[in-house]
Order: structure tokens, then C-alpha cells, then sequence
């Protein structure tokens, strides 16, 4: 249409500024009009821009790595009670036996490292409180040389053939730059890993990128693990399953997935059968562009996943969004056109065409639609800073790229059309005649059945986010003030080292924390009672041979475990100091399991862990949360092991608390010199489970914000609208005798009704998605009704509050004056 | 120049059809000036719009230039009607968007008139019709007779055969009144425009060639001057 426009006649460009022209005086004689508009499409367009950002970044996960689509990731999966459980790692002797068995395809192993330490020897190197130490939380692995050969990247100094020599370690650019200062100089130089390895760094490669799950920083080679079995836990052993040990594979051409993971089945059998065991054991080929969104195998080797459901939400309240901000802009032109039937008339009169007057009306749709972009622009630049805080994005992410712009120019096309064909075809299609003389009313352009069903549609987007908001928030500050079963209130967490030194000035240390006097306890132990540990075992009970089907799950720490959470006893007591386990303490879900009905009758007997040696319970613990909300509660066995309790907690008074802990570090600093400190507040690291929740709880409040106030928006300008088409009726109404709330109530009645209506698509729609939201959480509050109600109570708020002022308004106006015009 | 055979239009009310026109038939040459008159409701502005082809008569035939009406398709219609015809409104109806000069312009944008040709064109009719002054003011900013003048330029500026005018001066005081038939006059004996004007008045009917009266959508009498 435009095309043929501008290809054939010479008068086109004259047209489209003579419309424009005509565009730009209507937009600023309508102010109002405009600025509803406006104002609800650019924070509409605004926040779907950054969503799509957020979106582009996650989508783009792992897909850096040339040939990524041939790229797969080694899962073991099991069998269990409640159905499949996926580890995405595997047991190390499998890397061999897989080679052997398939020597066509590409394998390589890692085993990743959370939270090391890497040491830059001082100038003096015989005093470690000058060395630079550093903990990386990520981004710490053994590597094999076979990595590189699967994930090409780029090697700025050396290459992955030093991997295949002990004690060699690679580290990225940013990581050289960060340790030594200067990246090209490093290569020979000396690296420390958790006061247990001496690596010389014998390579450098370049930053990974940020949407990559492989944060590589520091490559140690893989050989130097085997040789350190104890130190980082390397047993060559099928029995073993470790989530840190992973294994990638890249297929040739002429093998399928299905194919190889066929080719599994005889392979598990053939090694882990071979000593007459029975293994439920199966391994599948995760494709390496869906490892940043598998949370069924989750623990990445980066620092966060993200589900596709969340994805899936973010798009949803996405093209809600914008959806409402293009009603709002169909519902006001068409009602707005009203007002221009005299022009449109005249036009046609003059010799318009209604091609032409179409071409106008989509025309002035888009310089608004181009106008709202610009400013959606400008909105988005401001907010971006803040991206972070609802996502797991880069500081650095920028706003624009080919993608982005793309986006952009899609949303603009189809929001002009979306809201400007309608509009459009009402216009263009109205009667000269009666166009002129001002014949058409808002009843007889019709389309009022369709701008009810808009109304409808909006104010049942707003009431999903309202009721959405309401049931995420509720739900979090139901998580963040849940009674854990424990006190995490002020309790300072030292995570330690378990090398023999620092074991051996454990007690030491432990004297000199207790003598301050801000101190009121200090426990050693493997984890807190809530942590994202899983340490399974299978069990015995009361002397009998009997297997049971799940495992229990263990925690160790010293006698004073139970004080310094301040965990209670449902029966029994805690146990005596030891260095190993000689008595046990269990959680009340531990006996339930057990099918014993009272506390008292579990103390005294004897369970025995693995191949270890039956030891008695003597306390049974009140049921205390294990993990993060989402899971139900695990059966415990507490018990001692100095060798794993390496974790202080120090429960501290909560008054002079700064001064405690920068006492406390002092003291780590001076018994731990060649350690660095990484001292942490219980309460905050178990806020920190729920990180992924609390932001999308926080997306939720945003957009039930701003889709409020598009509904808002959107409704003002049709009240607005509908006040100025029924002064007439107003002015006859009051000179029979209408009171001013009688016409108040015929302005609103309307309005309840449609968000009566809407509420009834809104509820189930809410329900359903939100109920499937809470499922996530093991602990989570009743959907109830008051949640809906008040869902429901705030927009019909805001509809009489919009709609009841502009009423007034119009019941006030003195009869004589509105009736005078006619 | 225009001929109507037996036109009717009528409304289906009920059973019953209510005729606004009653079976009319008229022939018009060209460089006559003709006005129509007629009590409220007795069709003037219906036959006026069924002449420039604003509104359909239900019955009849219509030729325009010896081109049969009402067969054409509403592009023919259409593209006839912007060739040959120019409408005057008692109200004006100027674009209140556009200033003087862009209301004057708009009809030769639709007929693709070239950009130089067409400010000449333009420019000319200012001046003719003394408004060079004001071009630039939005309708808003003058009075009716001046607004009138302009509704006139305007569509007279694309040089059409037939001007039809319903009521142009109904809006208007005597004065301003007579001045637009003056100038309807001058149209009519000197560029040899072919007017059709609906009219209440009998002094502005008098400026006219052949007064024809209207009653319940019938021609009632018919006399040349």
C-alpha cells in the first residue's frame, strides 16, 4: 500500500507531510490523549526492551563455542525413590573406560573446585601474611588437555598440550591481570592452590565470555588431581558419584546422540556389573545449549542456571505488557476518531481516497508509536543500571545490539499495526455525508463491544500481576521469616581448610574466639543445619542387615553443634567431644522414616553409616529445615568427624557486633596467615537460596506496577472520553432531577461490571499459574482468598477512583451550560 | 452536462418506504446557475449530495458528462467527482488542523498537481481571492465570511465544472452574504462555471439562472429568470 504510494506518485512525500503535518497539530491539540499514549506505550515498550535483553543474554548461554550443537554434556542418572535424579557428574574411572570403549568420539574430564584459595607468593617468602591470596568461588578446575580440543579458545600464551604435565596450571587474562598484574609477563611464575599444590603457570588463555557456564580462570592440569587423592578427594573408584567431576563430549559426524546413549547401556553394565552388583545407574547426553537451562541436572559449573518456566514467565509478562499498552492506544483513537469525523468527511469531500486516509490514520499511529520508541529508549537506559537486581546480567550488558534493534523494529511494526488498523479502518470508513455533519456518535461507529472485550482484557492482566505479586511476595517473606527449626540469627560462618595444619590449630583457635567476650559460642562442623550440601549415605538400623531404599543424609560437627544453632532435643541430649563418630544424633523425620512413633524410643540404639561401626543415638533433634524451603525436610544423622569440621560458627551478641567481627578476623589473620578470610553471616547466605525467587517475586511487583498504571492510563482516557460524548445526556439527566451520585453511578456501573468480568478470567488464570509457581517450594503458604479479594478490591479501587472523579466532574457542570451547545 | 432520470431515495421504515426523494428528474447545461429551494426537509440537500455523488440515489439513473453514474464503480465515481466537481458548506468545514494556505492546497495533493504548479495555482487563488494576508492563520482565527471565501478558493482552486453549494451563505450576515453571490455571480457569467446552489433565500435564489422548488421530495415548480 505504501509502496505502490510512493513508487507511483510523485506526490507522496507531499502527502506524508501534509499528514504529518496534521499528525503532529492533532498530537499536541490532544495533549491528554497524547500523553496517555505515550506515556503508557514507551514504559510499556521500555520494560519489554530489557526483558528482551535479559532474554537474549540467557538464551545466548554456551553458544560462543564453535560447533556447541555437537557438544554434550555426560549425565548419570539413577533411579531413586521419587523418581529420576540427575547428577551431572560422574565417577572417575569412567573417562578411561569411555575412551577405550568409543575411540571414535572426543571425551575429556574436569573436576571444579568451589571456593579455593590461590596464593601469590609476597616478596618475602617466608612470612605468608604478605602473600596475595585470593578465594574464587568459581571458575577453579582440573582440566584435561582434551578440553580444548572440544571447546576451542583462544590461547594467548602456551597451549593445552602443558595440561598433560603435573602441576601446570593455565589461567585466564583477567585472572593473570588480577594476580600478577600483568598478564604477558606470567608464564613461569608461581601459584599456590589452597596451601596444598605448587603450579607454575605454564599458559594463558582468553576471558570466557560472560554467558558462558565455564568460567575458566584457573586450569590446573587434571593429572595433578589424581596425584593429590586426598587433599581434593580423587578416589579411582565406580562407586563414587561426584557432581564436580564432569565429563564433555563431542560426537563425529556419523554418530547420533541416540545412537551413543543406546551404546551406554552395555557399557554401564559391562564395568559396574563386572562385580556382580546391580546398578540402576544410566547415563544420557545433555546437549551443551541446554545445560543453562536443565534444572533437573542442575549444579553448573558457573554461577547461576536459569529455567526455562522463569524465561517463559519473563516473555509472558512481556507481550501482556505491550498488548495492554497497544489497547490502550486502540481503545482511545477509535473513541478519539469520533472527534475527527469531520475532518475525515471533509477529506473525502476534497477528494481522498480511502486508501489515503488509512495510509493518514496508520501514519499518525506511527509517529506516536516512533515517538513512545525514542522515549522506551531513554526509559530503558535509565533503568538499566538496575537490570541486575531482577536478573543475573552482566554490570556491562548494553542495550543495544543487532538483536535488540531488531526487536525494536519488530515491536514498532507490530504495534502500529496492532493499534493503528483498527482505528484505521473506522476512520476511513465513515459516511462523507454524515461524517459532516457531525452524524457520527460513538454508538454508531460500533466497535463498543470491542472496546468493552479490551477493557475486559487489561484490567485481567492487571489482576494476574496484582494477584501474581501478592502470592510471590507473600510467599518470600513466608520463606525469609520461616521458623528453620534453628537460631541463624548473628551467627558468623569461617569457612576452613582441612589440611593437617589448619586442623591441628582448630582448638587453638576455638580458645581464643570463646575468651572474647562479644563470643557466646563456637561450634566446628561440615555445614550449617540449612546449607546446600547433600552428603548422602547409606545406612543400618538396630543391628539388622537390612538395606533401605533412600539414604540418610549427614552433617559433622563438635559437641557444641546443638548450642551454637540452638537446636532442641525432642529426646535425649547431644554427645561428648570426640575426634570420630561414637554417638549420633538424628532428626525426628530420620525416625518417622524409621516408623518409630516416639523420641524416647529411638535413644540408645545403634546405627551404623556405610562400612562404618555401629554407634548409638543418643539425642534426637527437632525437625529443622536442611536445605532451602523448596525441599521437604531430609532424615539427618549428626555426628562427629573432626577431619571434615572445618567450618566455624560463631554465634555472636548481637550488640558491638562490628567490633566482634573485626576482632574475629583479626584472629583468623594471625592463626591463619596463609589463609585469606572469608567470613559470612549465616541469615544472609540462606537469603541467598532463594536469590532466583526474590527476583522474580520483584519482576512481579514491577509489572503489576506498571500494568496497573497502564490499565489506569487506559481507563482515564476513556472515561475521559465517555464524559465529554455524554455532557449532552449529563445536562438532559440533571434537568429531569438527577442527583450527582445517581450520575456518578451510571458512569460506573459500566466499569464494575467489566471488572466483575474480568476478574472471572483473571482468578482461575492466576490460580493455576501461581499455584504451579508454589509448587517449587516444599514450605509455602495456602493459596487463599484474600489474596484475590484484595486483587480485586484495589482495581475496582483505582476504576472508581478514575472513573468517580471524571463523573463528578461531568455531574457538576451546570445543565445550562452543556445543554447551550446543541 | 448532468442529467437525472427518475431519481428516488428512499428509507425502508417498517413496511413502508419513506421517500426523501420522489422520482426527480432534472437536466442541467453547462454554464447555467441553478438554484434549488425548499422547506426544511423537503430533499434540497439529498438531490444536492445525489449530484456530487456523495450519497446514492436507491433508484434511477444519473449521467455526469454523458458517464452513467450509477454504474461506475466508487474509484470511477470517485475520480470523476475530484475532476469536475467543487463543494461549498453552509459550515465551511475547513480543516481546523490546517492554516488557509494548506486547506486551499489540500484538494490538488489529491489530484497529484506537480509542487511548483501547485503553489502557483495556489498563490494565484490567494490572490484573487485578497486572503494572501491570512494564509498562514488557522479557520479558528477568522470570521465566517472570510472562512466562507475560503472554503470557496478551496474548491474552486482545482478548476472544476460544477460548484455545488449547499447554503453558503447561512451562516453568513446579509452583507458577507451578498458578497459570496457577487462572487458566485462572477464564477458563473465570467469563468463559465456551472453553480448549483441549495438556498432559504429568495433575494440569493434570484442570482441564479433557473430556480426549481422542492416539497416532500418532488420538484414542485420550475422557472428560468
Amino acid at each position: 500500500m505504501v509502496w505502490d504510494l510512493l513508487v507511483y506518485k510523485p506526490n507522496a512525500i507531499i502527502m506524508f507531510k501534509n499528514y504529518f503535518k496534521i499528525a503532529w497539530r492533532n498530537i499536541v491539540r490532544h495533549k491528554g490523549y497524547s500523553i496517555i499514549n505515550i506515556s503508557g506505550l514507551s514504559v510499556g515498550i521500555a520494560a519489554c526492551l530489557l526483558i528482551f535483553v535479559v532474554l537474549q543474554f540467557e538464551i545466548s548461554f554456551n553458544t560462543n563455542f564453535p560447533g556447541y550443537k555437537n557438544i554434550y554434556h555426560f549425565v548419570t542418572s539413577q533411579m531413586q525413590d521419587d523418581g529420576m535424579a540427575y547428577n551431572p557428574g560422574t565417577s572417575p574411572p569412567a573417562i578411561d573406560a569411555l575412551r577405550n570403549d568409543f575411540p571414535q568420539v572426543k571425551f575429556a574430564a574436569l573436576n571444579s573446585n568451589y571456593g579455593s584459595q590461590l596464593t601469590v607468593g609476597g616478596a618475602n617468602s617466608t612470612n605468608s601474611a604478605n602473600d596475595r591470596k585470593f578465594t574464587e568461588k568459581v571458575g577453579v578446575f582440573f582440566m584435561e588437555p582434551q578440553f580444548f580440543d572440544i571447546f576451542k579458545t583462544e590461547w594467548l600464551s602456551g597451549n593445552n598440550a602443558v595440561l598433560s604435565q603435573p602441576n601446570m596450571v593455565v589461567i585466564d587474562k583477567s585472572t593473570a591481570i588480577k594476580y600478577f598484574g600483568d598478564w604477558k609477563e606470567v608464564v613461569g611464575k608461581t601459584l599456590k592452590m589452597d596451601n596444598v599444590l605448587t603450579l607454575k603457570v605454564a599458559g594463558v588463555i582468553a576471558d570466557a565470555p560472560s554467558n558462558s557456564d565455564f568460567p575458566l580462570k584457573v586450569l590446573v592440569s587434571y593429572i595433578t588431581w589424581k596425584q593429590h587423592p586426598k587433599d581434593y578427594g580423587y578416589a579411582n573408584s565406580w562407586d563414587n558419584i561426584s557432581s564436580n567431576n564432569q565429563i564433555f563430549v563431542q560426537l563425529p559426524a556419523n554418530l547420533s546422540v541416540e545412537n551413543l546413549t543406546k551404546k551406554f547401556v552395555p557399557f554401564t553394565k559391562k564395568y559396574l556389573e563386572a562385580k556382580g552388583g546391580k546398578t540402576t545407574r544410566v547415563h544420557i547426553l545433555q546437549p551443551l545449549n541446554e545445560l543453562h537451562f536443565d534444572t533437573r541436572v542442575g549444579n553448573t559449573l558457573g554461577d547461576h542456571l536459569t529455567s526455562k518456566s522463569t524465561l517463559r514467565t519473563l516473555s509472558f509478562i512481556a507481550i501482556l505488557i505491550i498488548v495492554m499498552a497497544s489497547i490502550n492506544f486502540i481503545n482511545l483513537s477509535t473513541a478519539q476518531s469520533v472527534g475527527r469525523s469531520k475532518e475525515v468527511g471533509i477529506r473525502k469531500v476534497l477528494g481522498s481516497s480511502r486508501k489515503q486516509l488509512i495510509i493518514q490514520v496508520i501514519g499518525e499511529t506511527a509517529l506516536i508509536v516512533i515517538f513512545s520508541i525514542i522515549l522506551a529508549i531513554g526509559l530503558a537506559e535509565i533503568a538499566l543500571p538496575f537490570l541486575k537486581n531482577i536478573a543475573n546480567v552482566p554490570e556491562d550488558i548494553g542495550l543495544f545490539n543487532m538483536g535488540s534493534i531488531l526487536f525494536l523494529l519488530v515491536t514498532m511494526v507490530v504495534v502500529i499495526l496492532l493499534s493503528g488498523i483498527y482505528p484505521a479502518l473506522v476512520v476511513s470508513g465513515f459516511k462523507p455525508v454524515l461524517a459532516i455533519k457531525n452524524k457520527i456518535t460513538a454508538a454508531s461507529i460500533g466497535g463498543i463491544p470491542l472496546r468493552r472485550a479490551l477493557v475486559v482484557a487489561q484490567f485481567a492482566i492487571a489482576q494476574l500481576l496484582i494477584i501474581g505479586t501478592l502470592v510471590a511476595v507473600n510467599q518470600m517473606n513466608f520463606v525469609n521469616e520461616a521458623d528453620l527449626g534453628f537460631n541463624k540469627n548473628a551467627v558468623l560462618i569461617l569457612p576452613g581448610y582441612t589440611d593437617s595444619i589448619s586442623l591441628s590449630k582448630l582448638d587453638a583457635f576455638k580458645q581464643q574466639l570463646l575468651q572474647m567476650p562479644g563470643v557466646k559460642g563456637v561450634s566446628f562442623s561440615s555445614d550449617a543445619p540449612s546449607s546446600d550440601n547433600n552428603w548422602g549415605q547409606n545406612f543400618y538400623y538396630n543391628h539388622s542387615d537390612k538395606e533401605f531404599t533412600y539414604p540418610t543424609f549427614l552433617k559433622y560437627g563438635d559437641a557444641d553443634y546443638f548450642k551454637t544453632f540452638g537446636m532442641k532435643f525432642a529426646a535425649g541430649h547431644g554427645y561428648e567431644q570426640s575426634d570420630t563418630a561414637r554417638a549420633a544424633v538424628v532428626n525426628e523425620t530420620f525416625i518417622h522414616k524409621l516408623d518409630i512413633q516416639k523420641a524416647e524410643q529411638a535413644i540408645g540404639k545403634d546405627i551404623k553409616l556405610g562400612s562404618g561401626k555401629w554407634i548409638p543415638i543418643v539425642g534426637v533433634v527437632k525437625d529443622f529445615k536442611t536445605n532451602s524451603l523448596r525441599d521437604a525436610i531430609k532424615p539427618i544423622v549428626i555426628t562427629a568427624r573432626k577431619k571434615v569440621e572445618s567450618q566455624a560458627a560463631v554465634k555472636i551478641e548481637t550488640k558491638n557486633l562490628k567490633a566482634t567481627v573485626s576482632d574475629i578476623q583479626q584472629t583468623w589473620e594471625a592463626t591463619y596467615p596463609e589463609y585469606a578470610y572469608n567470613g559470612y553471616f549465616l541469615d544472609e547466605n540462606i537469603a541467598k537460596f532463594y536469590q532466583q525467587e526474590n527476583q522474580l517475586a520483584l519482576v512481579y511487583k514491577i509489572f503489576a506496577i506498571i500494568a496497573i498504571f497502564i490499565s489506569w492510563l487506559g481507563l482515564y482516557g476513556l472515561v475521559s472520553f465517555m464524559a465529554v460524548q455524554r455532557t449532552k445526556e449529563v445536562g438532559v439527566r440533571k434537568v429531569l432531577g438527577a442527583s450527582v451520585f445517581s450520575i456518578v453511578f451510571l458512569f460506573s456501573k459500566e466499569f464494575m461490571i467489566l471488572i466483575l468480568i474480568s476478574f472471572v478470567i483473571a482468578m482461575p488464570a492466576a490460580w493455576y499459574m501461581m499455584n504451579k509457581w508454589l509448587q517449587n517450594f516444599a514450605y509455602r503458604i495456602p493459596l487463599t482468598a484474600g489474596v484475590f479479594v484484595l486483587a480485586i478490591v484495589t482495581s475496582s479501587g483505582i476504576a472508581w477512583i478514575t472513573v468517580g472523579y471524571k463523573a463528578v466532574k461531568a455531574a457538576l457542570v451546570n445543565p445550562v451550560k452543556s445543554l447551550r451547545s446543541e | 452536462m448532468l442529467s437525472l432520470q427518475h431519481i428516488s431515495k428512499f428509507y425502508q421504515v417498517g413496511g413502508n418506504k419513506n421517500f426523501v426523494i420522489n422520482d426527480i428528474s432534472l437536466e442541467v447545461e453547462e454554464g447555467e446557475f441553478i438554484s434549488i429551494m425548499g422547506p426544511s426537509g423537503s430533499g434540497k440537500s439529498t438531490l444536492l449530495n445525489i449530484i456530487g455523488m456523495l450519497d446514492e440515489p436507491s433508484t434511477g439513473f444519473h449521467y455526469f458528462v454523458d458517464q452513467p453514474v450509477h454504474q461506475l464503480k466508487e474509484k470511477q465515481r470517485a475520480a470523476l467527482y475530484k475532476q469536475y466537481i467543487g463543494f461549498v458548506f453552509q459550515a465551511y468545514h475547513l480543516i481546523d488542523e490546517l492554516t488557509v494556505y494548506e486547506n486551499i492546497e489540500t484538494p490538488l495533493i489529491y489530484q497529484d498537481v506537480k509542487g511548483s504548479e501547485r503553489k502557483a495555482m495556489v498563490a494565484d487563488m490567494l490572490d484573487r481571492f485578497n486572503i494572501v494576508g491570512k494564509k498562514d492563520l488557522f479557520p479558528a482565527q477568522l470570521s465566517g465570511g472570510q472562512q466562507q471565501l475560503v472554503g470557496i478558493a478551496r474548491a474552486l482552486i482545482a478548476k472544476p465544472k460544477v460548484l455545488l453549494a449547499d447554503e453558503p451563505t447561512g451562516n453568513l450576515n446579509s452583507k458577507q452574504g451578498e458578497e459570496i453571490m457577487e462572487l458566485f455571480r462572477k464564477l458563473n457569467k465570467e469563468d463559465g462555471v456551472t453553480i448549483i446552489q441549495v438556498t432559504h433565500s429568495e433575494k440569493n435564489a434570484e442570482y441564479g439562472s433557473r430556480i426549481i422548488n422542492l416539497l416532500d421530495g418532488r420538484v414542485e415548480s420550475s422557472k428560468k429568470l
